[in-house]
């Protein structure tokens, strides 16, 4: 490949292309780096003063024993840090927010992508269907633990009057064993949707010319999907299954309201257990440390997030 | 004629059954809630349940009367579309420079970005109420959109940068070309073609704002409480006010749902952080 001239503008700023990013000519995008960092400083810095001061503060406070409504802050060095990893109740909440997340996920992507395929199938009315269908996202969790519990109560609760009628006639949320499964149940109801909407866009954006030779192959429609449509999908997968994943650690409002965590610690996730060693045992310090290991998780979720990101082109 | 076409018609009722079960499943609660809103404390409660009955505004009257919803609704308003603003203001000139500048470190500013966005909501409230205690900014609305906009701001810059990116760079050109500025052309060209974007992000990020509950129930008391926070106080000692609770809930959802429809053709771009369009 012959030489090409080297871009004068280019030379003297020393940056290369890189994705997304145009040349001109002439024009000169580079030269003008200072209006561009005006525009992008204001954005930056309220960014950095949002995440980079509370983030330096709570590697701090765990090194603190903080506790609420004081404000000594008595240096413990590692303390908080040994008690994390030899706390059986903090190794329980991680199991149960583990056991929550594969049991939810695999849920979801697995109705997920099956009512996708229905409504990709769907000749008529699919527009209208898919939307009525992904109004559970919008729900404030705070609203759908009220809801369910409204619904599951024993004594009034429609549902707890149609699982009376199969024969089941229990406390759904006060029994150790139904519990847990009743709040994944709560969290598939909301985010199937989601999937649902997210693999169905990936449906409509598929090229249509390997499924079509594939037939013409004659493969069956269970070996198109299994072995054409599936792995084209893998990478909306993905990206779907990660997003859920950043959000079952990020929020615990259902569970707030519906079962604080209970009977028994059963449904205790973890982003519930800092909640109540912060605010109930009041222990600043302690909760700062798991909410750095909850946050460390999230960072490498996020990492491989954004590497699937710029991936794609 | 025939075989063919009856077993295709066969194949499309099977279809549409699958789809009606799934449409009960996925609307069924949402229907419940805000049929039993409308009903009497005692019909509310009935079992089996009924399902023709005097629609009634008891739940709602109550609401308003009884405590102080006026006001939860206008903290509601007020950190929410503050935070929505504030995250418009500087995440679309954030995100468009960062498009169009041709930083070097893009994809490290866009892992910052997104870490910030996904920050467990339990791992964020330690500091940030230890943080807005020694600014004495603990049960005041102003702690709230400062909280709402550490996930709003990622979320408005991240999201922005999505629908700058597709826009065609010959219409920028021509107008730096013609003398324009960098913020002129941000604001004259790219911001207006990016408009469907800028509203799609605006409301998404309300949403986020308006449905938050561990934030608000962590930094607010008595009177600077927000509706979802109100909603989970009825939950009390004495029992629970399962009619106010449902008006509560309707009310709630109502303008998300609405919100939602709005902005369904951006949706899966919003809620997949743009990783898929």
């Amino acid at each position: 490949m012959a030489p090409r001239t080297p871009n004068s503008t280019t030379a003297i700023q020393g940056t290369r292309p890189s994705a997304g990013e145009h040349t001109v000519t002439g024009g000169g995008w580079r030269r003008h780096l200072s209006p561009h960092m005006a525009m992008l400083m204001p954005a930056i810095i309220v960014l950095a003063a949002l995440s980079i001061f509370p983030f330096i503060y709570i590697i701090y406070l765990s090194l603190t024993g903080a506790k609420l409504g004081s404000s000594e802050l008595p240096f413990v060095a590692l303390k908080n840090w040994i008690h994390l990893f030899n706390d059986p109740g903090v190794l329980h909440s991680w199991q149960v927010t583990l056991t929550f997340g594969v049991v939810g996920l695999v849920a979801e992507v697995g109705l997920g992508l099956g009512i996708a395929l229905v409504f990709y199938n769907a000749p008529w009315g699919r527009n209208l269907l898919v939307t009525l269908f992904m109004l559970p996202i919008f729900v404030a969790p705070v609203v759908t633990g009220l809801l369910w519990r409204f619904m599951l109560n024993s004594s009034y609760g429609v549902y707890a009057w149609i699982l009376q009628n199969l024969g089941m006639k229990l406390d759904v949320l006060g029994n150790i064993k139904t519990a847990l499964p009743a709040v994944i149940a709560m969290d598939i109801w909301e985010w199937t949707p989601l999937i649902t909407l997210i693999v169905l866009a990936g449906l409509q954006s598929l090229p249509i010319e390997p499924q079509e030779s594939a037939r013409v192959d004659g493969a069956s429609s269970l070996q198109v999907f299994r072995y054409v449509t599936l792995p084209l999908l893998s990478r909306t997968l993905l990206v779907a299954l990660l997003i859920r994943a950043m959000d079952i650690l990020r929020y615990f409002d259902t569970i707030f309201i519906t079962t604080a965590g209970g009977p028994a610690d059963t449904t205790k996730i973890i982003g519930q257990r800092l909640y109540e060693v912060a605010f109930r045992f009041r222990d600043l310090g302690y909760a700062a440390a798991i909410g750095l290991s909850m946050l460390l998780v999230t960072i490498l979720l996020g990492r491989a997030f954004v590497t699937l990101m710029y991936r794609r082109d | 004629m025939g075989r063919r076409s009856a077993r295709r018609t066969l194949r499309y009722i099977i279809l549409y059954l699958v789809i009606a079960v799934v449409m009960a499943w996925a609307l069924f609660p949402i229907v419940w809630m805000i049929l039993s809103s409308f009903k009497t404390q005692v019909e509310a409660f009935q079992m089996p349940p009924r399902l023709i009955f005097q629609p009634t505004l008891t739940s709602y009257l109550d609401l308003f009367n009884e405590g102080h919803f006026a006001d939860f609704l206008k903290n509601s308003l007020i950190a929410s579309l503050a935070s929505v603003f504030f995250a418009l203001l500087l995440g679309a000139p954030g995100g468009y420079a960062l498009v169009r500048g041709g930083f070097r470190q893009k994809q490290g500013i866009a892992f910052w970005i997104i870490s910030q966005r996904m920050t467990p909501i339990a791992a964020a409230i330690v500091p940030l109420y230890m943080m807005f205690s020694y600014f004495s900014l603990i049960n005041s609305v102003g702690s709230l959109i400062i909280a709402y906009s550490t996930f709003n701001l990622p979320f408005a810059f991240w999201l922005m940068m999505s629908f700058f990116e597709d826009l065609p760079i010959e219409c920028e050109e021509a107008a730096l070309v013609d003398g324009c500025t960098w913020f002129g052309t941000f604001w004259n060209v790219a911001l207006p073609q990016a408009r469907p974007g800028l509203v799609a992000t605006g409301v998404l990020a309300l949403v986020f704002a308006w449905n938050d509950f561990a934030f608000a129930t962590a930094f607010t008391s008595t009177g600077t409480q927000t509706v979802p926070v109100a909603a989970s106080l009825l939950i009390s000692q004495q029992g629970i006010k399962w009619g106010q609770a449902m008006a509560i809930g309707t009310m709630i959802i109502a303008p998300m749902l609405a919100a939602g429809v709005l902005v369904r053709r951006h949706l899966v771009r919003g809620l997949s952080m743009g990783a898929i369009k």
